[in-house]
């Protein structure tokens, strides 16, 4: 089955391609938080390269979050139109986990850590001890508070956004930070695949929403309405 | 020619399929009031997620009203509106037009209310004025054929609709404030308070911040104010400078029509005393007042038609005003 997948958590736009044989076309445009102009034509330009049409696809993926609120509204309702045109589903994968799975594609071993920025001083963080193994799941917290919590452990990978936002915490408490940040498109449509292949069965995109972990601000913009 | 509909630019979540630019086929409203009704007004960042939560439910809904399985054309709001809110139509329509494989159109929120007469009133003779009045606008335009806009007046500061909210919510009459204040004022004596008419004897433009500030002095001056009585005062005062300079423009461009339209067109003494302008009037249905997609797919089977599709990359504009005729 021919996956599409949606990254659009941080602050690049991505789009790849899955078939049987695993990752074959991808694309990562440095959004800017431009993601809305970016994503459309980023897809028709991946489509057009793998010589695949949109009714080829059978499954959607998309990236819901922990990440930019805007950014993820943008991605998921980019693959629910898309999945309810087509009349598919979605697989709906999170973007820690997809940074966990950069690291072990690359050949980590270990426990990772992954940390994405959440603005306002604070990361969300998951944690894993192997790609399919989430041991913390992703919450909102201080990145200092995270980073002593972690002091010392050198068994452990950070990764995302977030740890390289706050880096020098991280490094202060003598922690590996590896050159991952944003979640990547092609490590995407490979956990969607493999969600696939452990029978998973997409969902209609009307159910796909983004993990947010925290709650709306409730302000009133009366100069934008 | 079915063109489906999406529009999602401030809280009201909706889609709706229109053939030939004016049989409306299907129109579905999913309105978010109750979820912003506590905070006094639209939060922007929790209309973003209602849109996504609604969106493709409502879209469903439209295509089985109009019994369809694929329109020939996908139009949404592009601008003006709560950015957050924008993003979700517009994304979703992208993506709809893409896997259906039809044009994409992007709609000006504006333009789509001044296509409100085109739907329910075809017979209408133009050139039109209209008075534009919602929460985020208060535009007199005078418009020579579809397509052709020249800005005659609008707010120097508050948009009407949003004075009706503030002052709502200063009088505890609670959200949204047109409605409320409507309701309020049919108990109450418009004479009471003699309220300042701004700038009613010059130009076409509006201003409605030294109004609301007159309602909180009174107030304050008189703690006892009958509420209904201030309600409708300064209601009273708000249409009072909408008609007279709306009549007063229908005169000045010689237009042979004039037409109500946004939110505020719904409030019961401005469709009562809209016909006082002098030319046949056109005052929309309720629905046709408020935010919705059929006006939309209305403006987007034209745009299509006159201009061609839009690229995929069109973004959100929030601050997009009408394409004026030089």
């Amino acid at each position: 089955m021919i996956l599409l997948g949606i990254e659009t958590a941080a602050e690049l736009v991505g789009v790849a391609l899955s078939d049987a044989e695993g990752p074959r076309a991808g694309v990562w445009v440095r959004g800017e938080r431009r993601h809305a102009e970016a994503l459309a034509p980023a897809i028709a330009h991946v489509l057009d390269q793998a010589g695949v049409s949109l009714p080829d696809v059978g499954a959607v993926a998309v990236d819901v979050g922990p990440g930019l609120f805007t950014g993820l509204r943008v991605g998921i309702a980019t693959a629910q139109g898309l999945a309810q045109g087509l009349g598919i589903g979605v697989l709906a994968v999170t973007s820690v986990s997809v940074l966990a799975r950069e690291a072990y594609d690359a050949g980590w071993e270990g426990p990772v850590a992954a940390v994405v920025d959440a603005r306002r001083g604070e990361v969300f963080c998951a944690r894993f001890d192997g790609p399919t193994h989430e041991t913390h799941p992703p919450a909102r917290t201080d990145p200092a508070a995270l980073a002593a919590e972690l002091h010392g452990d050198t068994t452990l990978l950070v990764v995302g956004t977030g740890a390289h936002r706050y880096g020098g915490v991280f490094a202060a408490e003598g922690l590996h930070v590896a050159d991952i940040r944003e979640p990547s498109p092609r490590a995407l449509v490979t956990i969607a695949a493999d969600k696939l292949a452990a029978g998973e069965t997409p969902v209609p995109g009307a159910q796909v929403r983004p993990v947010y972990l925290r709650e709306a601000d409730a302000r009133i913009n009366w100069v934008q309405r | 020619m079915n063109v489906l509909g999406i529009e999602t630019s401030c809280d009201e979540t909706a889609a709706a399929v229109v053939d030939d630019e004016r049989v409306v086929r299907s129109s579905i409203v999913s309105s978010q009031i109750d979820l912003h009704a506590r905070y006094g007004g639209v939060v922007p960042e929790i209309a973003g997620r209602a849109h996504l939560e609604l969106l493709m439910p409502v879209v469903a809904e439209a295509m089985s009203g109009a019994g369809l399985e694929r329109p020939d054309a996908v139009a949404a709001t592009y601008g003006p509106g709560l950015i957050g809110s924008l993003l979700v139509g517009l994304s979703a329509a992208k993506a709809l037009a893409m896997s259906w494989d039809v044009p994409f159109v992007g709609v000006n929120h504006l333009e789509g209310h001044l296509f409100a007469p085109v739907i329910e009133e075809p017979a209408l003779e133009w050139p039109l004025v209209v008075l534009l009045v919602s929460g985020g606008h208060t535009l007199l335009v005078q418009a020579t054929a579809p397509g052709r806009y020249r800005l005659l007046g609008q707010t120097l500061d508050d948009a009407a609709g949003e004075a009706f909210d503030k002052v709502a919510r200063f009088l505890g009459l609670g959200y949204p404030g047109g409605p409320a204040i409507d309701r309020a004022a049919k108990e109450g004596d418009p004479r009471a308070f003699r309220f300042p008419r701004a700038m009613a004897d010059e130009g076409f433009d509006f201003s409605f911040s030294g109004l609301k500030t007159a309602v909180v002095r009174t107030v304050e001056r008189d703690p006892g104010a009958s509420t209904p009585d201030i309600a409708a005062s300064f209601q009273d005062a708000v249409v009072d400078v909408l008609v007279t300079k709306a009549a007063r423009a229908v005169a000045d461009v010689g237009a042979r029509s004039f037409c109500l339209g946004g939110g505020v067109a719904a409030n019961s003494l401005l469709r009562l005393r809209a016909p006082e302008v002098g030319v046949p009037t056109y005052v929309p249905s309720m629905a046709m007042c408020t935010d919705n997609a059929a006006m939309v797919a209305a403006a987007g089977a034209f745009r299509l038609a006159h201009d061609g599709p839009s690229p995929l990359s069109l973004s959100a504009d929030p601050n997009l005003s009408l394409p004026w005729t030089r």
